[in-house]
């Protein structure tokens, strides 16, 4: 059985969605994606509130690929408002940013993060690292159970 | 008051006379006739005061005292020596010998009795808690030795080896006394007390001067920078005490207080004039108003014993064979401690050129010897109410400026606290600033090269129909741009976080990070050969993120730099010099030419065309900041051709640099 997955990008840099978006289509991942173009919009999405309003709240993503640098409310905020939050406190997050900071990497870890990935300059090793996170995440990875859906 | 008072005397006139007029005053006489019945009275019990004969029938008065200042439980009594000795060396070796006061019969019993409640009073005012003594000396047996004789007198020791260092332990521990020597290796004796005299809240300090040589001329020098007491080497641990124990009396009864009552109290004269029987005449008029007198033969007796004798007032004969009138008053108020004593200058003849010569040598007042004695009297009454108003005028001005040095003392400090609270605050607004700075371009700079690479690649791929060979070449040469921007930003940010992050030392294996190195520089090459030899254990005290840096640096730069020798060979390693240990990263690649040695660790300096070996140019930068972090340094040797070796050192943590946490 096939299981179509579902992936939210949280990410303000329409470049960056884009390519994003194309990485995950190159490494033939079957997963739908959506974009929150910032901390609010991804919050609003999460718990089907504001403009999602009408959404099934129950539908919740697989993964969620965070950056950190957002308008409004921040990645890490929005972080803390999810692990804050029942339906959304074992959900997978990979923070997906450019920094590479130590308090960057140490502070996500500490409000919950599963995962700190830098993104690549080079878009040959942006690839790499959307091929590999599409396999572990969405394949090797077992999501906690409330998140499981067809 | 009362006080048990020893009378050592052989005379029963004079014991009788004493022991009446100490009883009247409530004392406890107890009267001895020689050295050997006192010595029984210490051993009965405690002596608050001793009045000691110099000639005793079975022993010397002042070898008695000796033994009484070794003694522990007698040396910090006060001992007045009352002999009919007029001489003034005899005066002087009995003050010397650790003697508070020395009186010439015919003495004034109520000028004994007087001085006896002024010592007493001294002493128990200092008697609160043990005092503090500094000894300076470069000799460290010296030193050993005075504080083996001071401690267990109950004193506290502090000693330093150099004038310097013990004018820094006099600011910090303010010391009730300081004993130093005349000579010493930086800065000497006179110029430590002299100091302590500049200095306003040491100034009080009561300082005693060592001095080897028998001259006079250094210890003048001394007194003149204001030392309170010398004492001659020679004369042992034991004198020392003596003196000190005399200066500290000395420094306790001149407290305000006491000195405004020490008008009406016992005043000593010395009289100066050649002819014996003008002293003794002097001396006979003087006695009979309550004072001490003593008497001096000459201008030079005169000097010497001032040097060990505090007096309020100094009469002065002008025409005396060898140093004269007029030079020794020249020289004692030269001298610092002695020159406010009121001076008397005393002339035969009535010539008013002698007069005008006398009061331009510093004379404060002039008199005939023809006058009546009432009239000197009179004149000397009125020299030392003078001095005393003076003396409390300057008190008063002493205080009221110190209390004003104080207050700018305390505004000065408010303003260097305040001065420097801004400059934190002004650095740690800097240092936001610039790690604000470095996220933006770690986290924003990346970003549009994301772009420029990824649509580039994009492009080549979905409109490769569309391109020409040149039209690829040129997106090619596009996206090398965007990579080494990319990688210049990371290697400044590595430089930048290598200069502000804290230091975490422990033990660092480098060995063990150089062969893990090696390995990633083997895996991202795989075609490549190289021989690494690299040893076992090399364990530092360091940081170990930046030990990994540095020789990511060092390896990597080795690697790339013997990419165009078919045996390359690198070599990490350490030697033992004289300094300490070196640690090397050797290599047989393309070298560099030593006239460019200095530039090698400036950032963005390269000795390579990029096209030979591409770089940024800031990988050593960052290495010369990780070992100068590490209190080491690093430095290299080469030649075009022949390879490189660069060589570095860790330093251990306790003397790393400032940066460190």
């Amino acid at each position: 059985m096939i299981r179509s997955h579902l992936i939210l990008l949280v990410e303000d840099n329409p470049d960056d969605a884009e390519l994003t978006l194309r990485a995950f289509k190159e490494s033939k991942t079957l997963s739908a994606i959506v974009v929150a173009t910032d901390g609010e919009q991804a919050l609003d999405y999460l718990f089907a509130t504001g403009s999602y309003a009408n959404r099934d709240p129950k539908i919740t993503p697989d993964v969620v690929l965070l950056d950190l640098k957002l308008p409004k409310v921040d990645g890490l905020g929005v972080l803390q408002r999810m692990r804050a939050n029942s339906r959304t406190r074992r959900l997978p997050v990979v923070v997906l940013t450019s920094s590479n900071e130590e308090t960057d990497i140490l502070r996500s870890y500490d409000l919950g993060a599963n995962s700190f990935v830098q993104k690549p300059v080079d878009f040959a090793q942006f690839l790499i690292a959307a091929r590999q996170l599409g396999l572990y995440w969405l394949g090797l990875n077992e999501p906690p159970p409330v998140t499981r859906r067809i | 008051m009362s006080g048990t008072v020893l009378i050592v005397d052989d005379s029963l006139t004079v014991r009788m006379d004493l022991t009446e007029a100490f009883e009247a005053a409530g004392f406890r006489p107890i009267p001895c006739v020689g050295v050997a019945e006192a010595r029984e009275a210490l051993t009965r019990g405690l002596v608050d005061l001793v009045i000691l004969d110099v000639l005793l029938p079975d022993g010397d008065g002042i070898e008695f005292l000796k033994e009484i200042r070794e003694s522990a439980s007698t040396q910090a009594a006060p001992v007045i020596v009352l002999s009919t000795e007029a001489e003034v060396k005899d005066r002087i070796r009995g003050l010397q010998r650790g003697a508070d006061e020395y009186v010439g019969k015919p003495y004034d019993s109520g000028y004994l009795v007087a001085k006896a409640r002024e010592f007493l009073r001294a002493r128990r005012s200092s008697a609160a808690g043990s005092k503090t003594v500094l000894v300076i000396d470069d000799s460290a047996t010296l030193r050993d030795e005075l504080t083996k004789a001071l401690e267990p007198a109950g004193y506290i020791v502090l000693t330093a080896a150099s004038g310097e260092e013990g004018l820094q332990v006099a600011a910090d521990q303010r010391p009730d006394a300081v004993v130093v020597d005349g000579i010493l290796p930086g800065i000497d004796g006179a110029t430590v007390i002299r100091r302590v005299r500049l200095d306003a809240a040491l100034r009080g300090i009561p300082c005693l001067l060592l001095t080897a040589s028998e001259d006079k001329g250094s210890e003048l020098r001394a007194l003149d920078a204001g030392a309170d007491a010398f004492v001659r080497k020679e004369e042992g641990a034991a004198v020392i005490l003596a003196r000190l124990a005399a200066v500290l009396r000395g420094a306790a009864s001149t407290k305000p207080a006491e000195d405004t009552a020490s008008l009406l109290g016992p005043k000593k004269i010395l009289a100066v004039d050649d002819s014996m029987t003008y002293l003794q005449e002097l001396a006979d008029a003087l006695r009979g108003e309550g004072y001490d007198v003593i008497l001096a033969h000459s201008g030079e007796e005169a000097i010497e014993l001032l040097a060990v004798q505090s007096v309020d007032c100094i009469l002065l004969d002008l025409l005396m064979p060898g140093l004269g009138g007029q030079e020794t008053c020249r020289r004692i108020k030269a001298t610092q401690i002695v020159r406010d004593v009121p001076l008397i200058m005393l002339t035969a003849m009535e010539d008013r050129k002698a007069m005008i010569q006398g009061l331009g040598a510093g004379a404060d007042d002039y008199i005939s010897k023809s006058s009546e004695f009432e009239v000197l009297k009179a004149r000397l009454r009125a020299q030392i109410r003078r001095k005393q108003f003076e003396d409390e005028n300057r008190r008063v001005r002493e205080e009221l400026l110190l209390k004003e040095m104080e207050a700018s003392e305390a505004r000065a400090a408010r303003e260097l606290a305040e001065t420097r609270t801004a400059l934190v605050v002004e650095l740690e607004r800097k240092n936001k600033e610039l790690e604000a700075f470095s996220y933006s371009v770690s986290h924003d700079l990346r970003a549009p090269l994301r772009s420029i690479d990824g649509f580039s690649q994009i492009l080549l791929k979905d409109c490769a129909n569309m391109l020409d060979a040149k039209g690829m070449h040129h997106l090619q040469r596009v996206r090398a741009a965007a990579q080494r921007m990319g990688e210049l930003i990371d290697d400044l940010l590595q430089l930048s976080r290598v200069g502000r992050e804290d230091l975490s030392r422990g033990h660092v294996n480098l060995s063990g990070i150089a062969r893990i190195v090696a390995t990633e520089l083997g895996r991202n090459e795989p075609e490549r050969a190289v021989e690494f030899d690299i040893p076992d254990e090399l364990v530092v005290d360091a940081d170990s993120r930046l030990m990994k840096v540095a020789l990511e640096n060092l390896l990597g730069n080795a690697w790339k730099f013997t990419s165009k020798i078919a045996s390359a060979k690198i070599a990490f390693g350490a030697e033992q010099r004289d300094a300490g240990t070196v640690y090397f990263v050797r290599d047989n690649g393309a070298g560099f030419d030593m006239e460019y040695a200095d530039k090698l660790f400036s950032p963005f300096q390269r000795l390579h065309r990029d096209a030979d070996f591409p770089g940024t140019g800031i990988g050593l930068a960052t290495v010369y900041r990780i070992f100068d972090r590490h209190g080491g340094r690093v430095w290299a040797e080469g030649a075009v051709g022949k390879g490189a070796t660069f060589y570095f050192t860790i330093s251990s943590a306790r003397l790393g640099g400032l940066h460190d946490s």
